[in-house]
């Protein structure tokens, strides 16, 4: 009796566990090689919380603490050193540091923290490990008798199913959403506005806390804890149960959890040992079993026993999208001068959007300087050096607001360069660039986009386990369930938000014939289509500068212009564009002005009749 | 003072050891674009090749020779049969991770499976004791020095000189862009594979003889070193290895001496994070 309640409790420990770890990597992509440790924070925490100070327990132990505190208090104190203990690691997980390098950073700290706990004695009694720390209440309760253990089961099993619902609200919510955009393209994500360190450090934090609990939780049952119990192997093992359990989808973490930790090591610890094996052949086994359990699903079943589920939004028939047009065959079709722009619902226009599109319908174009700075992005003697290679150097270049401005030139000509450079997703080594007349060089690449600076990439850059829908849903500005705190607080809190989006997403989808799509994972599309996610996912940002990386490379000549008219559609409107593209007849076709890039630096810009006439240019790339 | 020449003369064997890993590692890193964390699991399967040998009566010089050929061929194997498919699939660069940690797994624990849990030793002698100044050096140290500085120069001059190292060079940089100028990248990386492999024996069998007595995971906190000499110097960077090396090596040696033993590996650990946290491109590198 004693073995299935111990299996329980080990298994609710293992379960809360894996879903921290699921919400990390999983969900958030966030590859956290030193998760033990934070499961270990708690634990002591817990156990120097509850026990009595060391001098007065025995004399036998060293530690820090031994405060006495009262249930539950240990466990709260548990989860906030979790989560404490995420903080100082936040530096690891910014923009800056290759997801692999910081998952190098966090697994040499669990090996050395673990070696540090060993150590130094006086902190936490060092190898020995801390022992006879208090279950909870068993002053009061009598902590030996079976209903005080098979109520330990029920809290464990109830923390453990609470932990479950709360990672699923934050997941199932758009600022789950953001979370699995960053995990399957941070880079992209972090040009749509989002702001990749305060995402991770959530995630860090919250499956801290997680951990943390789980710690608290099992040191109360198994009443010692020693860093024997939490090497940094112990990691990998979860990391096994998630994987095997199905990345992406806490259903599956919670039945990597009874497979891989409680089946392996609290199951197998059971087996008769037979009497002429050597001693250590079967624990080292089990790490065999583990390491090839990991590269044998990672190769043959990478998504795992419960693969991710699909999160499909339901799309109106194309008939019955109230106030836009039904897309019909789309490759005759010409919008009409104003036409071109589907009803929008009214329920949008979220905060802080104020200079995103200005509302100047069916005007013709170019709106006048009136509605604010004629130059609406400017850069001012920009340069970007990559060890000695000057990709940019000295440009200077002015957008002005409503135009589609073409930016042409030979390939490695610093085009793309130029684009980062104005997005932010690189940093100039000398200039300016300024941005409705203010100088924005100093912002990140998220924080220009959250003012309208928006940009798509040359390579395809979809979210690729996110549908059509989901791509275009994580742009939309102003979402209130967009961050942590309105995950939590719920589906009610971010409903509105959340259907007004979905109204836009379905308006863009329809503009651009995608409808059909919507459910399709973005990953699964052709690559034309892919091109069409992403520009109509730009658009869903509200931008007010719009900067294109050969947004039809590889487009369907057809598709193409379509995509041109659909772009000048939106200059009409009030729309800056800025456009690499290598195709001239689109150039000549939908671009005014034009500028002409050669080794780093402007050649010329005026309308691609203008450029034709002049000799530098037409060497320079015309004819090459 | 005699303590510090002591410690520093151990700094100098550490720093040796770790030069030849490091490089290893790091040229596998900058050439494959695999951050083999099962590096310090085949470092072990080679000192025990050396071991297995050593039982049987041969020396442990030539055990070392075949130490390297084993892990080069371990190298090799791994490369083909694991890392290449998974990066032909496209995984990512994290998947990989995962995978060569589930490798080290399977091959650290399937030795300690074969051979049990306990530490083993060459048997080998190990020479005249030279002394100068507070600086106690043996024999076989000093041989352990000398096939540092041999791989050293050796590394140099193929990277400089050699069409290999010219074509590791390129293929670091940017292997599409060099198999379009003819380069043949696939045979480049199994080439890598296999030269770095023979450094990581060579380095497993060094480690062992410079430990005494060894284990199965015993390779576990050499990684850690590793790594920390790798990121220091840049990772994909030779020099920046070399670099790593000397200055990991000999400050966890004072350290040990001056502090105490139990923390040495503090100060690696310290240097690592704060080259992820402010300079992750490393002292000498520049890219990402």
């Amino acid at each position: 009796m004693y073995y299935v309640i111990n299996l329980l409790v080990y298994g609710a420990v293992d379960a809360m566990a894996c879903l921290g770890l699921s919400q990390q990597f999983g969900i958030a992509g966030v590859t956290n090689f030193g998760f033990i440790i934070f499961q270990a924070a708690g634990a002591y925490a817990a156990a120097i919380l509850s026990m009595p100070p060391d001098t007065a327990n025995g004399g036998f132990q060293s530690y820090l603490g031994g405060w006495s505190l009262p249930f539950p208090l240990p466990w709260i104190g548990a989860a906030a050193a979790g989560a404490l203990l995420a903080l100082p690691f936040t530096f690891l997980v910014g923009r800056r540091l290759r997801g692999d390098f910081a998952a190098v950073g966090l697994l040499v700290t669990a090996v050395l923290v673990n070696l540090l706990v060993t150590d130094y004695r006086p902190f936490l009694n060092g190898d020995a490990g801390l022992a006879i720390v208090p279950s909870p209440l068993q002053g009061v309760l009598g902590a030996t008798s079976t209903g005080y253990q098979w109520a330990y089961v029920a809290v464990a099993a109830a923390l453990a199913g609470g932990v479950y619902l709360f990672v699923r609200r934050i997941t199932e919510s758009p600022y789950g959403r953001t979370l699995r955009a960053m995990r399957d393209n941070d880079k992209v994500a972090d040009s749509i506005g989002k702001n990749l360190l305060s995402l991770r450090t959530a995630m860090l934090v919250t499956g801290g806390a997680i951990a943390g609990l789980s710690g608290g939780m099992l040191v109360g049952f198994i009443n010692t804890w020693s860093p024997a119990a939490w090497t940094y192997a112990e990691t990998i093992v979860l990391f096994a149960a998630v994987i095997i359990g199905g990345l992406g989808n806490h259903r599956g973490a919670v039945l990597g959890a009874v497979l891989v930790p409680l089946a392996f090591e609290e199951g197998s610890r059971f087996i008769p040992n037979s009497q002429n094996l050597p001693p250590n052949l079967i624990p080292s086994l089990q790490w065999v079993a583990i390491g090839l359990l990991i590269v044998v699903f990672l190769w043959f079943r990478p998504q795992g026993l419960l693969p991710e589920r699909k999160r499909v939004i339901a799309v109106p028939e194309p008939d019955a999208v109230a106030g836009s047009r039904p897309p019909g065959p789309a490759v005759s079709r010409r919008p009409g001068p104003a036409g071109s722009r589907p009803a929008e619902p009214a329920a949008r226009q979220p905060p802080g959007q104020a200079l995103s599109r200005p509302p100047e319908q069916a005007v013709s174009r170019p709106p006048g300087p009136a509605t604010g700075h004629a130059d609406v992005l400017q850069a001012v003697d920009v340069s970007r050096d990559f060890g000695g290679v000057h990709a940019v150097s000295g440009v200077s270049l002015a957008v002005r607001r409503g135009t589609l401005t073409g930016l042409i030139g030979p390939n490695g000509a610093g085009k793309s360069t130029l684009l980062a450079l104005l997005a932010g997703t690189d940093r100039p080594s000398t200039g300016k660039i300024l941005y409705q007349g203010q100088d924005i060089s100093g912002l990140p690449a998220f924080r220009r986009a959250r003012i309208g600076l928006i940009r798509t990439f040359q390579l395809a850059s979809e979210f690729k386990r996110l549908t059509v829908m989901e791509n275009l849903l994580t742009a939309a500005p102003g979402n209130r369930g967009d961050s942590f705190r309105g995950a939590v607080a719920g589906r009610r809190y971010w409903r509105a938000d959340e259907s007004a989006a979905i109204s836009r997403a379905e308006a863009v989808l329809g503009r651009f014939g995608l409808t059909d799509l919507a459910n399709s994972y973005a990953g699964d599309l052709s690559g034309g289509q892919r091109r069409l996610v992403e520009i109509m996912r730009a658009l869903m940002a509200e931008p007010a500068v719009l900067l294109l990386d050969e947004p039809m490379a590889g487009v369907h000549p057809e598709l193409a212009r379509r995509i041109g008219t659909a772009l000048t559609g939106l200059c009409t409107e009030g729309m800056t564009i800025l456009m690499v593209e290598h195709e001239l007849a689109i150039m000549d076709e939908f671009c005014d002005p034009v500028v002409v890039m050669a080794e780093g630096a402007v050649l010329a810009q005026g309308t691609m009749a203008e450029l034709r006439e002049r000799t530098e240019v037409v060497e320079a790339y015309l004819v090459g | 003072m005699s303590i510090f020449l002591a410690s520093v003369g151990f700094g100098l064997i550490t720093s040796a050891v770790l030069a030849i890993a490091a490089i290893g590692f790091t040229l596998q890193f900058g050439v494959t674009d695999v951050l083999n964390l099962a590096f310090a699991a085949v470092m072990t399967t080679g000192a025990f090749v050396a071991y297995w040998l050593n039982q049987s009566g041969v020396s442990v010089w030539l055990g070392l020779v075949a130490a390297m050929a084993a892990c080069s061929l371990l190298s090799v194997l791994l490369n083909l049969v694991v890392y290449t498919p998974f990066q032909r699939r496209g995984s990512s660069p994290i998947t990989l991770v995962i995978v060569s940690l589930g490798m080290a797994l399977i091959i650290e624990f399937g030795i300690e499976a074969e051979v049990g849990g306990v530490d083993v030793s060459y048997t080998m002698g190990q020479g005249r004791t030279f002394q100068a100044g507070g600086l106690i050096l043996t024999t076989v140290q000093l041989v352990i020095i000398g096939i540092s500085v041999a791989v050293m120069a050796g590394v140099h001059v193929m990277l400089r000189y050699s069409r290999l190292g010219k074509a590791m060079r390129a293929t670091a940089a940017n292997r599409t862009l060099a198999r379009n100028c003819g380069i043949r990248t696939a045979r480049v990386i199994a080439l890598t594979w296999a030269l770095t492999g023979a450094l990581c024996g060579l380095a497993g069998t060094v480690f062992a003889i410079d430990i005494g007595s060894f284990g199965p995971t015993s390779s576990d906190l050499f990684l850690v070193l590793i790594l920390a000499a790798v990121f220091l110097g840049g990772p994909g960077h030779a020099y920046g290895a070399m670099l790593g090396a000397a200055v990991i090596g000999i400050a966890t040696e004072v350290s040990a001496a001056f502090i105490t033993p139990d923390y040495k590996y503090v100060i690696a650990f310290v240097a690592l994070l704060a080259m992820l946290a402010v300079r992750p491109t490393g002292l000498l590198g520049a890219r990402a």
